[in-house]
């Protein structure tokens, strides 16, 4: 437990002066700006309020942009062992290849976190300057709650793609790839099979209606699978195979 | 003046052999697969559900839209990759050491993310063209219409360029750049419903502006209608005249930054 406290402590000892809160910041406002305007434009058109604000909102946030901000995140934790020689020094540390995955798993869950957070309150603003007055939906914190899970699920699988991937933005363009194929998913009924379209599902941005309990636990089972298993297999790739250092 | 031409040649050379085994080509590649697939299967299935609306039009229109999310991000990816080997290698103080001048070696980056991305664009010109005619469309391929759209497709792509090159080079760190490319895609989307004034600031606004099918609304029914080519003309070389005083301004930054 020391060590991986060791070793997430080290992650955000090299976040420190990386200015990647510009990168979460300016999404999610960029997201609402624009969301919010169209609302307010159609809002005889868009009449269920709140509801019809978070279809407009949460559509490209959910859909493309938070996935390839995800997918950011996630290639920038691995981009100080990329360069120049520290993977070398890095599978010296005396931490495990677990410790250092699970590290950065949790670190970049914490920055999503404050994400959806931010996301959500940007939200709140915009619905109070469009001249919403009802109560908040109910399911809001349902929304959030279930996109940051499927957040951690997609973080997990884009760490493991950048944890093998030596190009910053290679992965980026396959968590791009990812999101169409997700939004794919969802068109054909399989959205509960696939982290990107668990995104979809688990925020409500396509459909608010919420998810039966038997899907909710199917939801909850294969987000679990999509944490779990990139990075066992990341870890265990670490554990036998040897580093490549060069660029 | 030879001399200038042949280092030239000698950069553009190096830029390609720089990118072997860098996977690019197969990433740009994958990025336009997913965006045909994506195409062909909205259109498909716009054209099953509306038969009476099947045409080139609404085809070229669709993805004249979706180049306004993807092509900004691929463009970013693309040239994220081809600069930023000479910030992780350290090598741009090898690279000035060579007897070619800052400049030549901006525009050999320039040039080689050019023309990967207007090879992109011509795979998918002619997958438009394959698409149509293998699902039996009524007017033979409107090859002026897809030419008009390769071209405001690839303009657009080059004054994007510039942006991303003078921000992949300028700022190593290159999660900005590929947040830009984000930002882009999401602005390239967008545009459409922003006002006059704001679109003609943003040149991602050009993937849809510059399509040679223009898409209204009326009441739920979307109705198409080819743009005058005179019209665009102006705009293009507002877009034209933009990129070269970003990839000027960019190639005027770089070059006088120390190492």
């Amino acid at each position: 437990m020391n060590a991986l406290k060791r070793c997430i402590a080290a992650e955000w000892l090299k976040l420190r002066h990386s200015r990647i809160w510009i990168i979460l910041a300016i999404l999610p406002v960029i997201s609402v700006l624009i969301g919010g305007f169209n609302f307010s434009m159609n809002q005889g058109v868009l009449t269920k309020e709140w509801y019809s604000l978070w279809s407009q909102v949460g559509l490209f946030y959910g859909e493309f942009f938070f996935p390839v901000l995800i997918a950011i995140v996630c290639a920038y934790m691995w981009r100080l062992e990329h360069l120049n020689k520290n993977w070398h020094l890095i599978m010296t540390a005396p931490v495990s290849a677990a410790h250092l995955f699970l590290a950065k798993w949790i670190v970049s869950g914490a920055l999503l976190l404050m994400v959806q957070l931010f996301f959500s309150l940007l939200y709140v603003l915009a619905g109070m300057m469009a001249g919403i007055t009802s109560a908040l939906p109910a399911e809001l914190p349902g929304w959030l709650a279930r996109g940051w899970i499927s957040a951690l699920s997609i973080s997990s699988l884009q760490l493991a793609i950048s944890a093998l991937v030596r190009s910053f933005a290679a992965p980026i363009g396959i968590g791009l790839c990812a999101s169409f194929l997700g939004l794919g998913m969802y068109v054909f009924d399989l959205g509960l099979y696939f982290p990107h379209s668990l995104l979809t599902v688990g925020m409500g941005v396509l459909s608010q209606t919420g998810l039966p309990r038997g899907e909710l636990a199917l939801y909850l089972a294969m987000n679990g699978l999509y944490m779990a298993a990139p990075g066992a297999w990341v870890i265990r790739r670490r554990r036998t195979s040897d580093v490549v250092s060069s660029t | 003046m030879k001399l200038a031409m042949r280092n030239m040649r000698t950069a553009l050379g190096l830029e390609w052999y720089k990118l072997r085994r860098k996977r690019l080509f197969g990433m740009v590649l994958l990025l336009m697969l997913a965006e045909i697939a994506w195409g062909c299967t909205a259109s498909g299935m716009s054209f099953s559900r509306h038969p009476e609306h099947a045409g080139w039009e609404p085809l070229l229109a669709m993805f004249a839209s979706m180049n306004g999310l993807f092509m900004p991000i691929a463009a970013a990816v693309c040239v994220s990759r081809i600069c930023d080997m000479e910030h992780k290698g350290n090598t741009w103080k090898l690279l000035l050491t060579l007897n070619a001048g800052r400049g030549a070696l901006y525009a050999a980056k320039y040039v080689t993310a050019s023309i990967i991305m207007t090879a992109a664009v011509l795979l998918q010109a002619l997958a438009i063209a394959a698409f149509g005619a293998v699902n039996g469309l009524e007017q033979p391929v409107p090859l002026l219409l897809l030419l008009r759209f390769f071209a405001g497709t690839v303009l657009a792509n080059m004054a994007v360029t510039a942006v991303q090159q003078w921000i992949s080079l300028a700022v190593p760190n290159q999660a900005f750049a590929l947040a830009l490319g984000m930002i882009g895609g999401f602005f390239g989307i967008v545009a459409d419903l922003m006002p006059r004034g704001v679109r003609a600031m943003l040149i991602w606004s050009s993937y849809t502006g510059f399509s040679p099918v223009t898409q209204t609304f009326a009441g739920e029914t979307a109705q198409f209608a080819v743009r005058d080519m005179g019209s665009l003309l102006p705009a293009m070389a507002g877009v034209a005249a933009a990129g070269a005083v970003i990839y000027l301004a960019g190639c005027f930054h770089v070059s006088r930054r120390e190492g």
